[in-house]
């Protein structure tokens, strides 16, 4: 078991594999838009704080900045390039835009994972709920008011006013 | 104006001014959605070049320091970095930056790196050029600078002082611009007056919008042309190019600016031209792309604060049935280690010298200076904000102080309804508004009628319950000539947007703006007006996303600040699309063989009013002036490409008596907040706000309500944890999220939000610009804050430990001389 | 945010990873990450070697003694913890990982990881000397155990040295435990916290943010001038910082040392 800096690795993202020669030291941050020209997921900071990264790791919520990308080897990824299909959206894409729960849609593709991975585990959340799930995720344009309603939308549920 | 019915539950409120037959008014679906929401939005830094190269700045550790000297060798050395830039080259190869002040202002020089010595603890040193983001950042580490530190300067105060270090040895001074301001006549309101309220001290606390996307940029050189293009996301390009081209030696059009999706601005990327200047200096040397990405610590650290003012001997005379009379204050500016967009910030303020109220007697002595912190930009709510909230901090002292009630105070002293449009003591014109109807509803929605209920149920849980309101003006649409009265030698009055439409050879609407959008829907709105007037649907309209200056759709103040699309973009797509619209009816006339009066625009077809069935779908218009021409007469100008210049009607201003019409339209926002104070830790939580706006007529409904809560999220920051402090070396001690917390989803009140339509009497559409908002949370929380101490707030930003401070000190600093 | 050159393994078992760590002089293990990234990123710290432990079996899970002892694999997350039906034998563990930061944090980052970097403002160093924790290290020469009071030495640093691991966090069993914190907004980062626990005896409360380690203070009872009083007389030096003066980090001690030992009590009674 020797240390390396760099290694060859392995992942699925939205489907497709992928397998690279990566540095240790690269983030999976940086592979996902540089290297795998998926620049859907976006960076807001330096020290992850802003979520603008999350990703969903084997279905765990995460911030892909706080992690290598040798770490994510093996791994089956999910980034916002993966919700919907065929250029369709899906349910919560289309509840964003109809309750205009984006404006300058930097923190978007975060914040509609983090919704993904909510709804998924827990289909009817209640408001608190909600924002805690997008705790995680700052916004600078919309006071999360919209953000919150459109989850509220997608799942079914009464938006609050 | 009509009142729109509202189920009792939904605490919104909505009073709408007619509601026209069309798109505009109407919440239409977002263009800008699709791409965003699957993650295919195309900002700065998902562009790629091949063979690019990846800057990264060497940035001073000092917050004052002379550069003894720069060695790169060792940088150069490592494999795969592609080259530097040092300030000697920059020096060399480009002239300072264009300064707007007047002497000593005038003479600092701003160079795109760091010449001879550093101002500020992040400013770039060096730039260094490799094949990766990480090898540049490694290579940086080896760039070996040798400073010898000098005192720093981290107060506005301190910079006037005798003695003090001057940070710009050309200047001679640390100050960047000073005057007098003083309208009607204030000693003689004083004299009248029955009280005199006295304010030692205020402080505007410095704070920014922190942007989620930092700034940044990927310039190619063209050799064969010399024309950079920057593909980036500078907010305000026609300023940008104004500052740089002459910089780099070069015409204006050697400089093409390209954007496309931005993540949120705020105002923080208006002055990003010195480091797009070392990357072209980059991209020119090395013969390669070059990227720069702003990384979080370095937005925070040395790009763009808001203005950070104090307040000195504030005055204000009072009449006792709680009339004030005007105010006098020396009010002193810190705009960080360069001023770049300032000194206008020195005047910016003047749109709404009296606030809310009808004060006739105002007298401001005012100094901007220099400090070794981060440099400024017009950061949301610019130069407005800080005096609207000295305005509102007067209302509630003031209140206290003589004992009157804080909402029947504001109501006395309103401008009303019916006195608009009304002119300031400036000469500034508010076009119209109804703020004690807004301040009525905002205490609706709040239950202002069970506030002592609330105060008691609070006591029961061992909680201090607060209670306090900020009414603010939006004003937007600037006069450039505001400048001339800051310095008369400058070339800038009046204000400009561009937009282009035309009608293609498959009958495609093909819309380009001359603005920056960041969020703000420009794609969406300008679809709405331009479906209006031509009869088709927002789907039929393309609009173009971002700014290109090869579209030749801008002109030199083009870009989106100051609150103005609204006014100015809307308005030039909507002059646009008028000529358009009669070179199509001229056109299809000339087919149809009839007038143009007889033709109509309806159902994406021009066609004989009264005879549908003589008819040519836009298509077919645009095929024949574009592939099948002949026989139309060649003397008759159409082209069926429109472009057209908004100008708003401003006249110059009088530099003498420092009057004038500064803005076109001003926006309202009354907001009002319950806070709950622990008085035992002074922590606190907002725990109840209501927002009531009236920005006119609103184009797209929903995008104004989203500004509203955009801007309230930033205000409620402002005034609670976001606070850019220094140490006495100026490091910056709040760099990142952790420090510098800003709201989130968790931390947000539940909102109330209410609005009203006055519309503006001088705008195209009768909509007024909006989105800045002036900072009403700020206003809001700093009051409820106060009601809940009984003690007086005079910090904009108060983190916990203020408010503890607060709690445990007497209260001072406050005097009332009565007759 | 670009971190610099370093060399990653990832090792198979728990002996591995501890000779990896004896092994390379600069070697750090990597848990979740949620610290050591972020160090790694400002270049504050720049290991040689990461070790990462994440998938090792040995260091995950937790176990429920039938004496009601909670033993806790280093490597178990936040959100582990928040829904174990295990911990919730000990409820304040999960009521007090659901405050820290975020989902995604909670989702990666441990409770090894967290001891072990002692950033004086986390959670839970002040939480495991208040419960009275045990600390298992495991090294190159074997196992050894040490009382989380004792396990804190300064700030990012513990007993678990160069070439050491800490493999699980033993809880004893009790249920009487408080948290009281005064954070800069909903679940950010603490300006003081404090833990109090009534199980064994005389109150045991641990006041973190405040010291480079948490500082237990012990007063004679759980009344509320006690605990102020022991507060007080414990001569408290904290930081002055942008958030806090030492005077008020003192104050808020005292206070927030009073609230959790009132929730304590509660649950007690």
């Amino acid at each position: 078991m020797t240390p390396e800096s760099s290694r060859t690795i392995t992942v699925d993202v939205n489907g497709v594999s992928y397998e690279r020669d990566v540095e240790a030291r690269k983030l999976l941050i940086h592979f996902l838009r540089d290297d795998l020209d998926l620049t859907g997921s976006h960076v807001g900071c330096d020290t992850g704080n802003c979520g603008a990264c999350s990703v969903l790791v084997d279905g765990v919520l995460l911030k892909s900045c706080m992690l290598l990308a040798v770490q994510a080897d093996g791994a089956s990824i999910r980034t916002v390039e993966g919700l919907g299909s065929d250029g369709e959206l899906d349910a919560l894409q289309q509840a964003f835009s109809d309750h205009h729960a984006l404006q300058c849609g930097y923190c978007t593709p975060g914040m509609l994972v983090s919704a993904t991975w909510l709804l998924e585990r827990n289909p009817r959340p209640s408001e608190e709920e909600i924002r805690r799930a997008i705790q995680g995720n700052i916004c600078r344009c919309t006071g999360y008011v919209n953000i919150v309603r459109a989850i509220q939308a997608a799942s079914g549920q009464e938006v609050s006013e | 104006m009509t009142e729109t019915t509202v189920t009792p539950e939904r605490p919104l409120v909505v009073e709408e001014t007619e509601t026209k037959p069309g798109f505009v008014g109407q919440n239409v679906p977002r263009k800008e959605d699709r791409r965003l929401v699957q993650g295919q939005g195309v900002f700065f830094d998902d562009v790629k070049r091949h063979g690019m190269g990846y800057v990264h700045f060497v940035r001073s550790p000092y917050g004052h320091a002379k550069i003894r000297s720069i060695d790169v060798a060792r940088a150069l050395e490592v494999g795969g970095v592609y080259g530097t830039l040092t300030g000697d080259e920059v020096a060399i190869l480009t002239d300072p930056f264009f300064e707007l002040s007047t002497p000593p202002g005038a003479h600092i020089k701003d160079y795109a790196l760091a010449v001879g010595k550093v101002r500020h603890v992040g400013e770039p040193v060096a730039a260094v050029v490799a094949s990766s983001r990480e090898l540049a950042r490694d290579a940086a580490e080896l760039v070996e600078v040798e400073y010898e530190p000098l005192p720093a300067i981290v107060d506005g105060e301190a910079a006037l002082a005798e003695g003090a270090p001057i940070l710009h040895e050309d200047a001679g001074s640390n100050v960047v611009w000073s005057g007098l301001f003083d309208w009607g006549d204030f000693e003689a309101a004083k004299a009248e007056a029955d009280h005199v309220v006295r304010i030692e001290r205020l402080h505007f606390d410095r704070f920014s919008s922190t942007p989620l996307e930092c700034a940044g940029c990927l310039v190619e050189y063209n050799r064969g042309t010399g024309q950079w293009t920057m593909y980036c996301n500078h907010q305000m390009p026609g300023v940008g190019a104004i500052w740089m081209a002459p910089a780099l030696r070069v015409g204006i059009d050697k400089l093409r600016f390209v954007t496309q999706d931005i993540g949120g601005a705020f105002g923080n990327k208006i002055c990003l031209h010195p480091q797009f200047v070392a990357c072209c200096l980059l991209a020119r040397k090395l013969g390669r792309p070059i990227q720069w990405t702003e990384w979080r610590t370095d937005q925070h650290t040395a790009n763009a604060h808001g203005n950070e003012r104090t307040f000195l001997d504030v005055e204000v005379p009072v009449r006792s049935d709680g009339t004030m009379l005007g105010f006098s204050v020396r009010a002193i500016d810190d705009c960080g280690a360069f001023p770049r967009y300032e000194p206008l910030g020195c005047i910016i303020w003047a749109q709404v010298t009296p606030g809310c109220y009808r004060w006739r007697n105002i007298r401001v002595d005012f100094t901007q200076v220099v400090t070794n912190k981060s440099p400024v930009s017009p950061n949301r709510g610019y130069s407005r904000m800080q005096h609207l909230w000295l305005t509102e901090r007067i209302v509630d002292i003031v209140a206290r102080e003589l004992g009157l009630d804080p909402v029947e105070v504001r109501k006395r002293n309103y401008v009303q309804r019916e006195e608009m449009p009304y002119t300031t003591p400036n000469g500034c014109v508010y076009d119209s508004g109804d703020y004690a109807r807004c301040l009525d509803i905002a205490l609706e929605l709040i239950g202002y009628d069970r506030l002592e209920e609330r105060r008691r149920d609070a006591e029961a849980r061992g909680k201090l319950l607060g209670f306090g309101i900020g009414s603010t003006l939006d004003s937007g649409t600037n006069n450039f000539g505001q400048s001339t009265l800051l310095n008369p030698e400058l070339q800038f009055s009046g204000n400009n947007e561009v937009a282009t439409v035309k009608l293609d050879i498959f009958g495609e609407i093909v819309v380009t703006l001359g603005t920056v959008p960041q969020g703000q829907g420009h794609e969406t709105t300008a679809a709405q007006v331009v479906a209006d007037i031509l009869g088709c649907t927002p789907d039929d309209v393309n609009v173009r996303p971002g700014h290109d200056s090869y579209w030749n759709s801008h002109a030199g103040l083009s870009g989106t600040y100051a609150s103005q699309f609204a006014v100015t973009g809307l308005g030039a797509v909507k002059g646009a699309t008028e000529k358009l619209a009669a070179e199509m009816r001229k056109l299809a006339s000339l087919v149809l063989g009839c007038s143009e009066d007889d033709i109509e625009l309806a159902e994406s077809q021009a066609r004989i009013k009264g005879n549908p069935e003589a008819a040519l779908p836009f298509m077919a218009l645009g095929a024949i002036l574009n592939a099948n021409n002949a026989g139309l007469p060649t003397d008759v100008d159409i082209s069926l490409n429109a472009r057209y210049m908004y100008r708003p009607p401003f006249d110059l201003p009088d530099k003498e008596r420092k009057y004038g019409n500064l803005t076109l339209t001003y926006a309202t926002q009354i907001h009002a907040c319950l806070v709950e104070v622990d008085p035992e830790t002074g922590g606190y939580e907002i725990v109840d706000y209501a927002a009531v706006d009236d920005c006119g007529k609103r184009i797209h409904p929903q995008i104004v309500e989203g500004q509203v809560h955009g801007a309230t999220a930033q205000a409620l920051g402002a005034a609670t944890h976001e606070i850019f402090a220094y140490d006495e070396d100026g490091n910056l001690l709040t760099p990142n999220f952790y420090d510098y917390h800003v709201p989130h989803a968790l931390d947000m009140p539940p909102m109330r939000n209410g609005y009203i339509e006055s519309e503006s009497p001088f705008t195209p559409l009768g909509a007024k610009g909006m989105g800045e908002g002036g900072g009403a949370g700020i206003h809001a929380v700093c009051a409820a804050l106060s009601d809940a101490l009984g003690k007086t707030v005079t910090r904009s930003c108060n983190p916990y430990h203020r408010v503890w401070e607060l709690m445990r000190s007497e209260d001072r600093g406050v005097t009332v001389e009565s007759r | 945010m670009l971190l610099r050159e370093v060399e990653y393994a990832r090792p198979a078992s728990v002996r591995d990873a501890v000779r990896l760590l004896a092994e390379h002089d600069g070697a750090r293990a990597l848990a979740g990450g949620q610290t050591l990234v972020n160090v790694m990123k400002a270049r504050a710290a720049s290991p040689d070697v990461l070790v990462d432990l994440n998938g090792l079996d040995e260091l995950e899970g937790i176990e429920l003694g039938s004496d009601g002892t909670l033993e806790i694999g280093a490597m178990t997350t936040y959100t582990e913890i928040v829904e174990s039906a295990e911990a919730r034998a000990r409820p304040i563990l999960g009521e007090v990982c659901a405050q820290i930061a975020d989902v995604q944090v909670r989702n990666r980052g441990t409770i090894g990881g967290n001891v072990c970097s002692n950033d004086p403002t986390n959670h839970l160093p002040p939480l495991m000397v208040a419960l009275g924790a045990t600390m298992t290290i495991r090294g190159a020469d074997g196992e050894r155990t040490v009382p989380a009071e004792e396990f804190f030495l300064g700030v990012y640093m513990t007993a678990a040295g160069p070439g050491e691991l800490l493999t699980k966090v033993t809880i004893p069993a009790g249920k009487g435990d408080g948290f009281a914190s005064l954070p800069i907004g909903r679940d950010g980062t603490c300006i003081v916290n404090v833990a109090a626990s009534l199980d064994g005896g005389a109150p045991r409360v641990a006041i973190g943010c405040v010291d480079a380690v948490p500082i237990l203070v012990r007063p004679e009872s759980a009344e509320d001038d006690a605990v102020r009083g022991a507060v007080r007389a414990a001569g408290l030096q904290p930081p002055d910082d942008v958030h806090a003066s030492a005077e008020y980090r003192r104050h808020l001690a005292e206070v927030l040392a009073a609230r959790a030992v009132r929730a304590a009590k509660e649950r007690v009674s």
